[in-house]
């Protein structure tokens, strides 16, 4: 038996509509091309956090396969955070040569990336600063004129985000909106310890973003991981402009179990385990302050998935890299242990955790081959996936606008 | 060449090789070729002595255990892996239904706990 919120969602917007969603959007190519023109390319991005580049002169390489391109996010001797284009001025070559997965880390202790392929230096402001045989450079070469090609860089809750465009539309705050006072006072920055998982995944970056937005599947899918969810729901709906939030509820945690007990005891670090209220949420989360909560989902347009407990929180995101393809990457943030035994509980919770993501990902390339086949033309969507539904809205607005 | 427990973990000699193992990466690989017999007798040889493990890893700062109570604490981490699979999964070595395992990769995989 679930317990249905006191509105149904559907009822709290219905300018979202309630009829079937086209199959079109996840399949096709040209639609995937206008999305990475229309949105990849112009909204801000989520790439990373503040304490992985903690220290000046500290760096790391985001790679944004949908663009062609990568970042370098770096903090400079002033403690700033820029980001710039992983493209060398000289001859195009990566600066920052990439180790080969989805993001690098690195450290100058200068504060400098170099270049390896002739040596060409450049600061954290991303000016050149320094070019082996610069006197065999023709009169026009002012090395003084040339940077690493700048990325939009703004901050957020310790959230660092990016902007494509030349001019982006609108600053972070304004893209942000509502989402600002939702969030103001979660410590984000007392949870810091991480652990990623990511995956190539032969599906779309929507099909993906779907299987973690509703909370039907449960009962089924995590049979397996979380057999005590038995009974969630979700209430607190909120819009906000293009992003959209939720609280979800649960009335029952996962079944004791030895190891599951033993781990909850040293250090309540898992989602589906009660007692892991450790500050006082903002006010707007959970406002009833019921004991049924569970986590706070949130989706930051167009591609960070956040889900907030008491205690812990993640995120998902998705990176499109083709109509039927995505990178996606999964973060479990933590107060660091502070012991031995935490670390053995804590890994626990995350591996419980790892394996419902592996139980969440197990349907998303069977979905996108089926959908692929053209023979299905529209999904139906309940009122749980309420999520979804505004994604399709928001999302299919931006590509049939200019 | 595997190192030899102090009398009140004599249980766990035979496990020693197979699962004081430092990293998660490690622990996934053994776990996914286990039998669910193996599984079971690791669970229930280990389970009653996590307490003692924890209590000597304790002493040491994190990821500074050393000797035998380092592979005393891998083994106990190699039980985090696998007890999911003992009280949920009803033994199966791999997850029920999940997406290919070693599809997905964890960041800190190879760092050693």
């Amino acid at each position: 038996m679930n317990t249905v919120p006191r509105m149904p969602h559907h009822d709290r917007c219905p300018e979202l509509g309630t009829g079937p969603i086209p199959v079109e959007p996840y399949i096709s190519q040209e639609y995937y091309e206008k999305e990475i023109e229309k949105i990849y390319k112009r909204d801000w991005l989520c790439v990373g956090r503040v304490e992985e580049i903690a220290k000046a002169g500290d760096y790391k390489v985001k790679r944004l396969d949908f663009a062609n391109t990568s970042a370098i996010i770096m903090r400079g001797k002033d403690g700033d955070i820029r980001s710039f284009h992983n493209v060398c001025r000289h001859r195009g070559n990566k600066v920052v040569t990439e180790t080969g997965g989805e993001e690098t880390f690195g450290n100058s202790r200068a504060a400098v990336v170099t270049c390896r392929f002739h040596g060409w230096v450049y600061d954290a402001k991303g000016q050149l600063i320094n070019v082996p045989q610069e006197d065999r450079f023709a009169a026009c070469f002012d090395k003084s004129t040339i940077s690493l090609v700048p990325i939009h860089t703004d901050i957020w809750e310790g959230f660092i985000w990016i902007n494509l465009a030349e001019t982006p539309r609108q600053t972070l705050r304004e893209f942000l909106g509502g989402l600002v006072e939702h969030y103001a006072g979660y410590p984000f920055h007392t949870m810091t310890d991480v652990h990623t998982y990511y995956a190539h995944i032969n599906c779309n970056w929507k099909t993906g973003m779907d299987a973690f937005c509703e909370g039907y599947h449960v009962p089924t899918i995590h049979a397996g991981s979380l057999p005590g969810l038995t009974n969630m729901w979700s209430d607190n709906l909120m819009i906000f402009g293009d992003h959209r939030s939720l609280s979800a509820f649960s009335s029952e945690a996962n079944p004791p179990t030895p190891v599951g007990n033993a781990a909850n005891d040293i250090f309540s670090a898992s989602i589906v385990a009660k007692a892991q209220d450790r500050f006082a949420l903002p006010p707007g989360i959970n406002p009833t302050r019921s004991n049924h909560f569970g986590f706070e989902e949130t989706i930051v347009f167009p591609n960070l998935l956040i889900q907030c407990g008491g205690g812990l929180w993640f995120t998902h995101q998705f990176w499109p890299t083709s109509q039927n393809s995505c990178m996606w990457e999964g973060k479990y943030y933590l107060q660091a242990p502070e012991t031995n035994s935490e670390l053995w509980a804590q890994r626990y919770a995350v591996t419980l955790q790892r394996n419902a993501w592996y139980e969440d990902t197990a349907t998303m390339e069977d979905t996108q081959r089926a959908l692929s086949s053209g023979f299905l033309k529209e999904m139906h969507f309940m009122d749980e996936e309420i999520l979804l539904r505004h994604a399709f809205r928001v999302i299919d607005d931006r590509v049939n606008s200019n | 060449m595997t190192a030899t427990l102090p009398k009140d973990f004599s249980v766990l000699q035979p496990f020693v090789q197979k699962w004081a193992l430092p990293t998660e990466y490690e622990r996934g690989v053994e776990r996914r070729r286990s039998t669910p017999t193996e599984l079971k007798a690791f669970y229930d040889a280990i389970l009653p002595l996590v307490p003692q493990i924890l209590k000597r890893a304790d002493k040491y700062s994190i990821g500074k255990i050393e000797g035998v109570d380092r592979d005393l604490f891998y083994m106990a981490m190699s039980l985090v892996e696998i007890a999911p699979h003992i009280e949920f999964y009803n033994g199966s070595p791999g997850v029920p239904f999940a997406f290919q395992e070693d599809r997905m990769i964890g960041v800190h995989y190879k760092q050693p706990d």
